[in-house]
């Protein structure tokens, strides 16, 4: 016991540094979901509504996006529940990994753990507790949150049980995946290679999950993720994954202390191997950035490439209508089935575009942030006393940046492509891909010229872009579920080209969101001409 | 080469936000002069140099290396410019050696056979990753390329801080020789021997201001010599010299002292010592050291006074 004195001590000073932190990600992500609760009566109320909202659900594009609706007769509650527990699964996962991350590897990283164990008479598992309880903390309070919210929104159809069933299961995913992030923090030593491993393990189990949801929802037991789906809530409210949640989350935390007992501080338990002593390939910044981006690149690439490969590998059920009964089929005509068919596809390339530009945005932003995060950690001291201008160094980072996002856009497009045709009796043609590819390229350099403008004046600031990101997408791609108001799907640039890849791009968009870009970009660089370096 | 100033700095001023940290400082560093900079923690020692290297800007005042303004041109500067902090952060997935090869590259410099006899000097083994180096072997990987490199100004912000007296030593002849080929050298360090020893010209730097510059015997001249003696008749009488100080008698009848005596004294309290049959005399002058914790102290006690 003694390896655990202080956690309490550890938990606080934790919580203290994290509060705004977490305050924040509760306010987003409970508030929203309660937000959403409340109003949803007055969007799917009627028996029509959700019938219509039903078709849309039941076909494999909504399945593979948010899980499958099973059961037959629907109330607003089940709608309600479908739509959310997928999508909020996955944003739980992702405060909690950013929690996890931040409190085991970046807390070491600052030298924190080292002062702490080493000259204070703290247990050596203290702050591995300590930050498994910060988790436990803040997942707690969003389900108790959540909780007491769903009561008071008081769906039609929803009950008690099940209103704590949906709050506690997604605070128990999140809180699960939060543990195995700890688990990997014991692996390696830097929060980077942490994050690679978190998001490979979660992309893992969020591909098995769509996939089978697809083709068969009996094996979405395989996968983690998947649990969040089986608590079958205002159903049969099934309170078993949330025991599944708790017993992985548990066991991942007993590797993580059997793990940590045996590292030493600031190592990983996979050591780090010496290397070359020369190096004719680092001749500047530019080959600098891409030796030490390179894995995480390719990590990126890989990983979209699979994502681009599962979802054009459900393309065959995509474009299955949901409602094809004999007189439908008689009534359109085959070119007229064909037809509907197609485009029902082509939609599903739309919002297929909306997820994979997002996530290309983040593969490139995080190079462009890099820059700031190694002027902080003293790295660009010594380029920067080298003969390059700071123009050359911006220039080298969203230059990288902006080409790693748009090959990977492009990449994750043409294997979807290629998968998804080989499903389809009648492909689509390479043009749609096309386009859609390059609707979304002015929205990547609003994005990336957004982040510039904060690392060249407000840097400080500059995790701002992540919230503006993740408004854009909740906005866009959940938006038509929940109603919102035209003026508000506006905000999101991706409104602007929801129409492609079925109609062509309009060109006024093109034109005023690259203009703001540019000048978001010149000021960014301006302002970082002008800024004191940080160290 | 000209005789053009290498670094010139005049009336320098930095704030951060309302926080002043350069009131007034002013630096000269001549070609082929090794400048020491020295003064306590926090006095700005490090935001000057930032802003001779172009990463931070002046509010006020003006700065030139080279007699070229150091934000608008730091491109150029640095053509001819290398530098070591004191906390060396490195790429920690890069090994040493490709770390050295990279900065060598990065100033259009090449790997030679100085970079190997380095190597060897400060005995780095090259093929770490920076992850695992300690904080002086991190500080030797930018040593050895900052001493390879060959330009014509070197600036060093505490660079030994991490080294051990072996190498420090290794430090100060790399040092040495750079002046002997006629380099300029800044040199920022707490380590007053090192500085006493090496530095042509010392700068004392306190609460943003430079107050004193000069050579080390022009500074010993402002302050107190610290003297021994043992005579054959009685002292008594030093108790009422002027310039006189911290008198302190080793015996009763007053023929041992110990005192320390201003520089502008020294003259009258000999002829003084002289009188009384001296029988053996050891006068010190006082080291950097000395003069250092005088200014530290005067700073001190005027903080009292006020
Ligand atoms: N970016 C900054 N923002 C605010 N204050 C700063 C910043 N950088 C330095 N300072 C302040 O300016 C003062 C001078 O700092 P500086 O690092 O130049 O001291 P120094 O003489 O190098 O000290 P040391 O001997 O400890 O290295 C300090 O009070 C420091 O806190
Ligand atoms: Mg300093």
């Amino acid at each position: 016991m003694a390896q655990y004195t202080q956690t309490f001590a550890l938990l606080k000073a934790n919580l203290k540094r994290d509060w705004l932190k977490i305050v924040v990600w509760l306010v987003v992500l409970a508030g929203i979901f309660i937000a959403v609760a409340a109003k949803f009566q007055g969007i799917y109320g009627t028996h029509n509504q959700i019938q219509t909202i039903a078709q849309t659900l039941r076909s494999s594009a909504m399945k593979s996006l948010f899980g499958p609706l099973t059961h037959a007769s629907l109330n607003t509650a089940i709608i309600f529940a479908t739509e959310m527990a997928v999508f909020w699964a996955i944003f739980m996962v992702i405060f909690n990994y950013s929690l996890a991350v931040g409190a085991s590897r970046g807390q070491e990283e600052s030298g924190l753990t080292e002062m702490v164990l080493g000259g204070h008479p703290v247990g050596r598992l203290a702050p591995l507790s300590a930050a498994a309880l910060e988790l436990l903390v803040a997942d707690g309070l969003f389900a108790i949150i959540t909780g007491i919210g769903m009561t008071l929104a008081n769906m039609p159809g929803s009950d008690g049980s099940g209103d704590w069933l949906f709050a506690i299961s997604l605070a128990a995913v999140g809180w699960a995946f939060g543990m195995v992030s700890l688990l990997f923090s014991q692996l390696v030593a830097d929060s980077h290679n942490v994050a690679i491993y978190n998001y490979a393990f979660f992309g893992v189990t969020y591909l098995v999950r769509m996939m089978t949801d697809v083709s068969n929802p009996d094996y979405t037991w395989w996968s983690p993720f998947g649990w969040i789906e089986k608590t079958n809530i205002f159903i049969s409210n099934n309170w078993l994954p949330v025991w599944l949640f708790i017993i992985l989350g548990i066991a991942a935390f007993a590797v993580a202390v059997v793990l940590n007992v045996n590292r030493d501080i600031d190592a990983g338990i996979i050591q780090v191997r010496g290397g070359k002593r020369r190096s004719g390939f680092l001749r500047g910044p530019a080959t600098l950035l891409f030796w030490n981006q390179r894995s995480v690149s390719l990590f990126w690439l890989i990983g979209m490439a699979l994502l681009g490969t599962s979802y054009g590998s459900v393309f065959n059920s995509i474009g299955k209508l949901v409602n094809d009964s004999p007189v439908i089929k008689q009534v359109l005509g085959q070119s007229g089935v064909r037809a509907l068919e197609k485009n029902q596809i082509l939609s599903f390339v739309g919002i297929l575009g909306i997820i994979f530009t997002v996530l290309a945005i983040i593969s490139g932003a995080m190079v462009i942030n890099h820059l700031y995060t190694e002027e902080r950690q003293g790295y660009l001291q010594l380029v920067n006393t080298t003969p390059h201008s700071r123009y050359y160094l911006l220039t080298t980072y969203v230059l990288y940046g902006a080409i790693l996002s748009v090959v990977v856009l492009f990449a994750t497009m043409m294997t979807t492509m290629a998968v998804g045709n080989a499903t389809l009796s009648h492909p689509l043609a390479i043009k749609y891909y096309y386009r859609i590819f390059a609707a979304m390229l002015p929205v990547l350099a609003l994005f990336l010229s957004i982040l510039v403008c904060f690392i060249g004046v407000m840097p400080r600031l500059r995790s701002i872009v992540w919230i503006l990101l993740g408004g854009a997408f909740i906005i866009s791609y959940f938006g038509r579920l929940i109603n919102l108001p035209n003026w508000a799907m506006k905000i999101s640039p991706f409104y602007w080209f929801n129409k492609v890849p079925i109609r062509e791009i309009n060109g006024e968009p093109v034109v005023w969101m690259l203009a703001i870009a540019v000048v978001l970009m010149v000021i960014g660089y301006v302002g970082y001409r002008r800024r004191d370096y940080e160290n | 080469m000209n005789s053009q100033l290498v670094v010139e700095v005049s009336g320098l001023k930095k704030s951060f936000g309302k926080f002043e940290a350069l009131k007034d400082v002013n630096l000269t560093l001549h070609p082929g002069e090794l400048l020491g900079f020295i003064g306590p923690n926090g006095a700005g020692k490090s935001t000057t140099i930032r802003v001779i290297l172009g990463l931070i800007k002046a509010t006020g005042g003006s700065a030139k290396v080279f007699g070229k303004n150091v934000w608008k041109d730091s491109v150029v500067i640095h053509k001819d410019l290398a530098y070591v902090p004191g906390d060396v952060y490195l790429w920690p997935n890069l090994t040493g050696g490709q770390t050295i090869d990279l900065l060598l590259h990065m100033s259009g410099q090449k790997h030679t056979k100085r970079t190997d006899d380095l190597i060897k000097e400060f005995k780095l083994d090259t093929s770490k990753k920076n992850r695992t180096y300690s904080k002086g072997n991190r500080q030797k990987v930018a040593l050895i390329a900052a001493f390879s490199t060959d330009v014509s100004l070197y600036i060093f912000d505490e660079p030994t801080s991490g080294l051990d007296p072996l190498n420090e030593l290794i430090f100060q002849q790399k040092v040495k020789q750079l002046k002997d080929s006629g380099k300029s050298v800044l040199l920022s360090s707490h380590i007053l021997s090192e500085v006493e020893k090496m530095c042509d010209t010392i700068s004392i730097i306190r609460e943003g201001k430079v107050i004193e510059t000069g050579s080390l015997e022009s500074m010993q001249h402002l302050t107190r010599n610290a003297v021994t003696v043992k005579t054959a008749k009685s002292l008594g009488a030093l108790q009422k010299m002027t310039g006189v100080y911290q008198l302190n008698f080793k015996n009763d009848q007053q023929t041992a002292a110990e005192f320390s005596v201003d520089s502008d004294q020294i003259g009258s309290v000999m002829a003084f010592l002289s009188q009384n049959q001296i029988l053996q005399l050891k006068t010190t002058p006082p080291t950097l050291e000395d003069l250092f914790l005088r200014y530290y102290h005067a700073d001190n006690e005027q903080k009292v006074g006020e």
